[in-house]
């Protein structure tokens, strides 16, 4: 009995060779490797990806150049009187379109006595940089969520003691004449995901199905390119 | 005891098997011929795990990764390892009334992070989702409006949540992936042995697996890298967001952070009373996502 399962046994020990043949064979030939599927890439424009403020202010005080001279507000508005009458039909400042609630002449917010700077309800004179306090009398509570650094972006550093935290100010994002509801323009979003995880975009009208638009999935059962992928 | 015979047919046999095992060994390790050994160097192979190695040890894996990057990509990186910084603990704040979808943060993270471009690797994923709901199973990450936002959808960008009890670690077979003094989980990339484990554990689909070799154009190559950050990765290893910690342990503000054209993300020390995150805990309603599984993540999300 004992020598008759040994002699199984040894039997079986011969087929352990051409199994291990098998699949050395398999192996050779590739098997079970899932060749990943490789796609062009689309580098997306650097340009998109500015962390620049979406608003650019001119300096404090405002600083424009005619014929190579730098020039301030007041080079003009102390030679010209603003008149709030002529507000309808102006000469310069055409661009300006006034829509921000109640305030609905230049004096409101800019000092109409020195073009330079703003005016605060109680006559204080500031600087344009300190717009946020200009815009903390109607605004108080985003005010404070600003002064906190919990209301915009920081751009530079978390860290003060690391270098500077740039924190974006008020002018710098929204538009003092005609601030948007909501506050941002719409943009074009960049491209979406086209990744091994995510699975490939959907092409309207075909691969509904997760599982069609999973890229090594359709690699290992050796499906030939998505629809996505021959829309590229 | 019989005395044993070389006779001929014990000889031809024992040798016909011999020869057939070695044949056989050589063609079951034959995959291992068109196995890369270009980057493979005997220094790197001994490398210690990154918790083990002593600065001299340091220095020189950096070293080593500066010189096969510089072979690799022509560009020499300003390779550092940056540590913790004491009385740090990153959080991350995300305002969802502010996210229009516009996936700026995500491409921006990609150039950061020296991601592989093809096979594309994305850390942040941005679901859309129908107003007035937070199912997070009948969200879309492949929207493709002309503009956005969407009136009818709000948008919530997902990444690593930076778990304080996180699944990914407690998973890992070689403890290749901890989380560090700072609270950021970070990943040994030369330690992984691509298994997967944590990319199956962790409850917010942040862990990305190199499955082929990543391409990187040599013109987008970042040169400034963080051992445990973003320097190259190679294929049949995991990746995932680290809050930039090539930035942010120098104090700076992570990449997805400065490019929000809304301002909807704040990041700072969740340790300092005073700091921005710090203030919307306190201020906001804040939620975090799937709070069910106990993750005690650093990544908060909040209305105002």
């Amino acid at each position: 009995m004992q020598s008759a399962s040994s002699s199984k046994v040894g039997a079986a020990a011969w087929l352990v060779g051409p199994a291990f043949f098998g699949l050395a064979a398999w192996l050779w030939f590739g098997g079970g490797g899932v060749e990943i599927p490789r796609r062009p890439d689309v580098p997306v424009d650097l340009r998109r990806l500015s962390t620049a403020p979406r608003r650019v202010t001119i300096g404090d005080p405002p600083t424009i150049r005619i014929n190579n001279y730098e020039r301030h507000c007041n080079d003009c508005h102390q030679v010209f009187e603003i008149s709030e009458e002529q507000r309808a039909n102006r000469m310069q400042h055409q661009h300006v379109e006034l829509q921000h609630g109640i305030n609905v002449q230049c004096r409101h917010c800019h000092d109409a006595r020195d073009m330079n700077g703003l005016l605060l309800r109680d006559e204080t004179h500031i600087a344009f940089a300190e717009v946020d306090r200009l815009c903390a009398q109607c605004h108080p509570k985003v005010h404070e969520d600003w002064v906190l650094g919990i209301h915009g972006r920081i751009n530079g550093h978390w860290d003060p003691a690391q270098g500077e935290v740039r924190k974006l100010g008020c002018i710098e994002c929204h538009d003092p004449h005609r601030p948007r509801t909501p506050a941002m323009d719409r943009l074009a979003p960049l491209p979406g995901p086209h990744t091994l995880r995510m699975g490939e975009p959907a092409v309207h009208g075909e691969l509904h199905h997760p599982e069609e638009r999973d890229p090594l999935r359709r690699a290992a059962q050796g499906l030939g390119a998505s629809k996505a992928e021959e829309h590229r | 005891m019989t005395e044993r015979t070389v006779d001929r047919r014990n000889f031809l046999r024992a040798s016909l098997g011999a020869a057939g095992g070695m044949a056989a060994f050589a063609a079951a390790v034959s995959p291992l011929k068109d196995f890369d050994t270009s980057d493979l160097t005997l220094e790197g192979f001994l490398q210690k795990h990154y918790k083990e190695m002593t600065p001299e040890d340091k220095e020189q894996a950096l070293e080593r990764i500066r010189k096969e990057v510089e072979e690799r990509y022509a560009v020499r990186p300003e390779l550092r390892d940056l540590p913790p910084i004491d009385g740090v603990e990153f959080g991350y704040a995300l305002n969802l009334g502010r996210c229009i979808g516009c996936r700026r943060c995500v491409h921006a993270c990609v150039e950061e992070n020296n991601q592989s471009r093809d096979p594309e690797i994305q850390y942040i994923r941005v679901l859309e989702l129908p107003r007035g709901s937070i199912d997070v199973e009948r969200s879309d990450h492949h929207y493709d409006d002309r503009e956005v936002p969407n009136p009818d959808s709000f948008y919530m960008p997902v990444q690593c949540h930076q778990c304080a009890n996180p699944p990914c670690v407690k998973v890992c077979p070689v403890e290749a992936t901890w989380r560090e003094a700072d609270g950021v989980v970070v990943v040994d990339y030369d330690w992984c042995i691509g298994c997967r484990y944590c990319a199956a554990a962790c409850p917010y689909f942040a862990r990305r697996f190199n499955y082929a070799e990543p391409e990187i154009p040599k013109e987008r190559l970042n040169p400034n890298m963080n051992y445990l950050s973003n320097r190259p990765r190679k294929k049949g290893v995991m990746e995932k967001c680290h809050f930039c910690l090539q930035r942010t342990r120098a104090g700076r503000m992570p990449a997805c952070l400065e490019v929000c054209p809304v301002g909807a993300r704040q990041f700072g020390n969740l340790l300092d009373p005073e700091s921005n995150v710090s203030q919307i805990l306190k201020t906001k309603q804040i939620f975090v996502l799937k709070q069910e599984a106990g993750t005690l993540p650093r990544f908060f999300y909040y209305f105002d």
